[in-house]
């Protein structure tokens, strides 16, 4: 029961997600008119820059502040540090503790650590229905009044993603959009001249890419998600968002869109256009197959190329001959072409968070690390203000994409309880590895809504 | 006569506080740290609980029913029931095999002990890991089975559902066929030679003298190996947590992992008990059967009392 | 006595003496066939287990570019030192010696107790007559049955409680609770199979239960701790799910977690992770070695028999 609340308040939330992120991105793209939200967004700059000398909030009695993130790569790891380190300088009273985890090991032992009341002050999030559990544990911190005065500094629509049952309960950092990240050159050697915009070009290009001898498309078998983002995009521009939020709320997946999506991935893997040892692959072996010209193409977020270069061998990935298009539009599908999933990354605070948790935070999105990690290429910043400085151009793109999108449907194994999100991955994994029908995945995720 | 029974009195008396004295400590231990968590996951599997939330949701047997009915329980199981009988049938025997080869007086005899045994030492964590590199598509195994002409027999040995299963069987037998073989080196030298050599002298041929003289002295120990071994495949899970995840598609999914990931991947940590209880009771049955059929053999002549 | 079962003896000669010799010659020669045969299969089994072992070694030597090109070709071309002077001395070393070191402490505590704790428990199991007996050593026989997989929640809960979660000592004390079930099923009959006279004797000579214990028995079963004691250092050097739920931050890591972190945080640069895991292989590498007579010594005195 309360699951069906959650699941409610997570769709709300992201269509407010898409009518935001639609205004302030618009800032960023200096080709674009400006727009009134423009000079919204411009005239709520200072106040995050004001953030660059944090207030004194300890005192002087000695605090420790428990952080844990997974940024494991740099330069964004290095980012943290450097970032924490200055906080400290300036606040001698406060030591930083961080831990940085692997994804996979930080959810286990975050949970563990909930569980036993034994929350960190400050930790990686990703907002929606995992955030939702957390709060209904009583783990997490409300900092509605806490961040009062400087919300404003924000994205909206990406600090309303870590919001449940209208309190705050974590800020993000970085906010995206999933699209296709290519290789330019693989598609010039295959005869494509320009990225496909319809479901049947794509599927034609990738014929092409797989004919001139590359895998046309990575995907991760071990880890599900990353094929799972193609599977909602499927059903995001054939059924429309509406749909899905529908589908999402009435626990019922056996819908006409959901098996029209998984004909499509059939249609798909019927051209055999994954890179060899995709089904026991993770993310990471997906991200090398990219970046080391192995395959073609992935559909992911705006974290790729950072991945891509770390997991490749020469440690520079595809450097400018990676590209960015937005995922195709499917023919006579109701969905818009500039929906989008999308998500990202904050920061949630722990119930016991001292108030230099909440300060180091706001050091934390100020305008200057902002920028630090949008022209790191850590994240994309959702601090306002920050836009100028994203300067590659496939960012740009996906900044772009993420202003346009009039719904934005969040992950959907994060927007939902962890135990539907495995079971939406599951389902849809099996399709791609060729191990079900679409009746049979729509089913599945149907019974495992039921259970919640 | 009266100091002798005084004697006695003080001696029974300060016997049960030595045994009270000697047992205290591994019990304590035993009980908090083993005992009471296994109290804990019986109570936790009657309730639906994320392992978040307090502990209100009592559903009764519920969880049992959805394991043992849709729940993947059973192909968890079934993935174990396959490491079971592989283990039994072949990789017993082998290390059964290599122990006989290894009983007999060679130069170099050491060099192989050495190795066969060094698996066992290393961690799960880091087999798993090597294998995984070692078995990706394109990389050492394909290529060296290309190299020599084989290149039909390669697969995909950790992505195809159909032969996971397979590839981990090689993988942990890898690991810990050395241990068994070493359980029956011991238990081979502990036969006298003379027997053997009675029984060849006696016209038997070497078949024969290892089968009737030296199998059935070595049956407590094969069948200690045998037990270590089934609960050991029974109760599988860092090695396949660290190489494939139970993946792909579940086809690798011990009973273990079923728990694990019901546990602290869906947060389902009712239902993840109550896979943990399955899992004990598994063990359990089986353990029981095996000492009641199979073990009371031994154990009966074992049984005799000492004094003390 | 399996005298009657000679069912492929060559014929029964008349010239017993002549029959014997042919017959052992025979025999030697079926022995060196069979002698060639055996230690051609040990050769197989001992490249089986080598090559991994070789492939992870020499791998830190090369870089991902010569892993990738040639998988097959084992010998680096040319060495590459990068890879394992970054773990040993470079930019991974604190990294690595902090978890040796955690790895270290955890071992010594866990395996300190389980070895302690396990004895006496066995002592009184193999040597006392007392009502429950049976029962009480059911109880932890039991405990050979119950990884620690399977109770991580409510084991974890437990240590919070008790106040030892981000504390070594929270990995060290139920890995020894864990360890001590399959310490006394080895212990037990090791010391019940000392001599009663041995007993009789020391209590004339006026040792307590303790001190035949701790004077006596103890240095006899020598062989059989030394056993028990390699298992446990083992099962606790190479745990890996209860020091990760149990251990806080990176600073507490034990190796097998550092290993495993190491190679998902780089898990496409397969020469490093190499060589991280390799260095990491040194210490169980090199406690074997040392170990490995001790061990094999104790398990051939009869330790685990059942």
């Amino acid at each position: 029961m309360s699951t069906r609340w959650r699941l409610a308040g997570a769709v709300a939330m992201i269509s407010i997600v898409a009518a935001a992120c639609g205004g302030s991105s618009a800032t960023n793209a200096p080709t674009t008119a400006p727009t009134t939200a423009a000079s919204t967004a411009a005239s709520e700059a200072p106040a995050g820059s004001g953030s660059e000398a944090p207030s004194q909030a300890g005192g002087g009695a000695p605090v420790t502040v428990d952080w844990w993130h997974i940024t494991t790569a740099d330069p964004g790891k290095s980012d943290f540090q450097a970032i924490a380190d200055a906080y400290t300088a300036a606040h001698p009273n406060v030591k930083i503790n961080i831990t940085v985890l692997e994804n996979e090991a930080f959810k286990t032992k975050l949970a563990t650590s909930i569980q036993a009341g034994d929350v960190p002050d400050l930790f990686q999030s990703w907002g929606g229905g995992a955030m939702a559990a957390q709060a209904d544990a009583g783990a997490l911190k409300d900092i509605t009044s806490d961040i009062s005065s400087w919300a404003s500094t924000i994205n909206p629509g990406a600090l309303s993603i870590y919001q449940y049952n209208g309190k705050q309960y974590g800020v993000p950092w970085d906010m995206g959009m999933i699209g296709f990240w290519y290789n330019k050159d693989a598609f010039s050697k295959a005869g494509i001249s320009a990225p496909p915009t319809t479901w049947a070009d794509f599927l034609s290009d990738v014929s092409k890419l797989k004919a001139s001898g590359i895998a046309p498309l990575a995907i991760a078998g071990q880890d599900k998600w990353p094929s799972m983002h193609l599977w909602t995009y499927l059903l995001l521009r054939i059924g429309g968002g509406d749909n899905l939020s529908q589908m999402i709320q009435s626990k019922n997946w056996n819908t006409d869109a959901c098996t029209k999506a998984g004909d499509q991935v059939l249609a798909l893997n019927k051209l055999d256009p994954y890179q060899p040892g995709y089904k026991s692959a993770v993310y990471n072996d997906e991200a090398a197959a990219v970046g080391n010209g192995k395959a073609a193409m992935e559909l992911m977020g705006q974290w790729a190329p950072s991945v891509q270069m770390d997991q490749s061998a020469d440690k520079k990935g595809l450097g400018d001959k990676l590209g960015w298009f937005p995922f195709p539009s499917v023919e006579g599908g109701a969905g818009a072409p500039t929906d989008g999933v999308g998500g990202g990354n904050g920061i949630a605070v722990g119930k016991d968070a001292p108030p230099e948790a909440l300060d180091f935070l706001k050091f934390f999105n100020s305008v200057d690390n902002g920028n630090k990690l949008n022209t790191d290429n850590v994240g994309l910043s959702t601090t306002v203000g920050t836009e100028s400085s994203v300067k590659d151009p496939n960012l740009q793109a996906v900044l772009a994409g993420r202003g346009a999108a009039k719904f934005m449907q969040l992950y959907l194994d994060q927007a939902t309880s962890p135990a539907m999100g495995q079971a939406i991955n599951d389902a849809t994994v099996a399709l791609f590895l060729g191990a079900s029908d679409p009746a049979k995945a729509c089913q599945a995720i149907t019974d495992a809504a039921a259970t919640q | 006569m009266t100091a002798l029974s005084r004697a006695r009195t003080g001696n029974r008396r300060s016997k049960t506080l030595a045994i009270a004295l000697f047992l205290a400590p591994a019990l304590a231990l035993y009980v908090v740290f083993v005992l009471f968590p296994i109290a804990q996951a019986a109570h936790f599997s009657l309730y639906k609980w994320n392992g978040l939330t307090p502990l209100t949701e009592f559903i009764g047997l519920k969880n049992y029913q959805v394991a043992l009915g849709s729940g993947g329980f059973v192909n968890a199981f079934g993935n174990n029931l396959l490491i079971v009988v592989l283990s039994l049938a072949i990789q017993i025997p082998f290390s059964l095999a290599l122990a006989v080869m290894l009983n007999r007086r060679f130069p170099g005899r050491w060099v192989f002990r050495l190795l066969f045994f060094l698996p066992y030492v290393l961690s799960e964590a880091v087999t798993g890991i090597v294998f995984r590199l070692l078995l990706q598509p394109g990389a050492f195994v394909d290529s060296a089975l290309t190299s020599v002409g084989l290149g039909s027999l390669v697969q995909d040995w950790l992505g195809d559902p159909a032969i996971v299963m397979l590839t981990l069987f090689v993988i942990v037998s890898w690991k810990y066929f050395g241990f068994h073989m070493i359980l029956m080196l011991a238990g081979l030298q502990g036969i006298p030679k003379e027997l053997e050599e009675a029984a060849l002298i006696d016209g038997a041929d070497r078949r024969g003298a290892f089968r009737y003289v030296t199998l059935p002295l070595l049956g407590p120990t094969i069948r200690v190996s045998v037990f270590l071994s089934v609960i050991g495949a029974l109760q599988l899970f860092d090695m396949v947590w660290v190489t494939t995840n139970g993946g792909p598609l579940n086809a690798s999914t011990t009973m273990a992992i079923a728990m694990f990931k019901a546990g602290f991947k869906s947060q389902a940590m009712g239902y993840g008990s109550a896979l943990a209880v399955l899992l004990f009771l598994v063990s359990l049955v089986v353990a029981l059967a095996y000492q009641r059929f199979v073990l009371r053999r031994d154990t009966d002549g074992a049984l005799t009392t000492f004094g003390g | 006595m399996a005298t009657s079962t000679s069912t492929s003896a060559p014929g029964t000669g008349a010239d017993i003496g002549a029959a014997t010799g042919a017959r052992s010659r025979a025999a030697a020669r079926r022995i060196s066939v069979i002698g060639v045969t055996s230690f051609v299969v040990m050769l197989v089994v001992a490249t089986a287990i080598l090559v991994p072992i070789g492939y992870s070694i020499l791998g830190g030597f090369k870089t991902n570019g010569q892993l990738v090109a040639n998988p097959v070709h084992v010998i680096p071309d040319p060495w590459v030192f990068d890879n394992y002077r970054e773990v040993l001395v470079g930019s991974f070393a604190p990294t690595f010696w902090r978890e040796f070191l955690n790895s270290l402490i955890v071992a010594v505590v866990a395996v300190g107790l389980t070895v302690l704790f396990a004895s006496l428990a066995a002592f009184v199991f193999a040597r006392f007559a007392f009502r429950g007996r049976e029962a009480l050593f059911t109880l932890f026989v039991f405990g050979l049955l119950f990884p620690s997989a399977v109770a991580i929640l409510p084991l974890f809960i437990l240590v919070k409680q008790v106040g030892l979660s981000g504390n070594l000592l929270g990995v060290a004390l139920p890995q020894a609770a864990f360890a001590l079930p399959l310490s006394i099923v080895i212990l037990r009959p090791f010391f019940r199979a000392i001599p009663a006279e041995l007993e009789d004797a020391a209590r004339i000579d006026g040792c307590s239960s303790f001190g035949f214990f701790w004077r006596v028995l103890l240095p006899l079963a020598r062989p059989a701790l030394a056993t028990v004691s390699v298992l446990a250092v083992v099962g606790t050097w190479n745990a890996f799910l209860l020091p990760l739920v149990v251990l806080n931050g990176a600073d507490q890591w034990t190796l097998p977690l550092g290993v495993m972190n190491f190679s998902t945080q780089y898990s496409s640069d397969h020469a490093k992770v190499l060589a991280f895991t390799v260095v990491s292989l040194i210490p169980a590498i090199a406690f074997y070695a040392v170990a490995e007579r001790q061990l094999v010594g104790g398990l051939t005195s009869g330790a685990v028999k059942g």
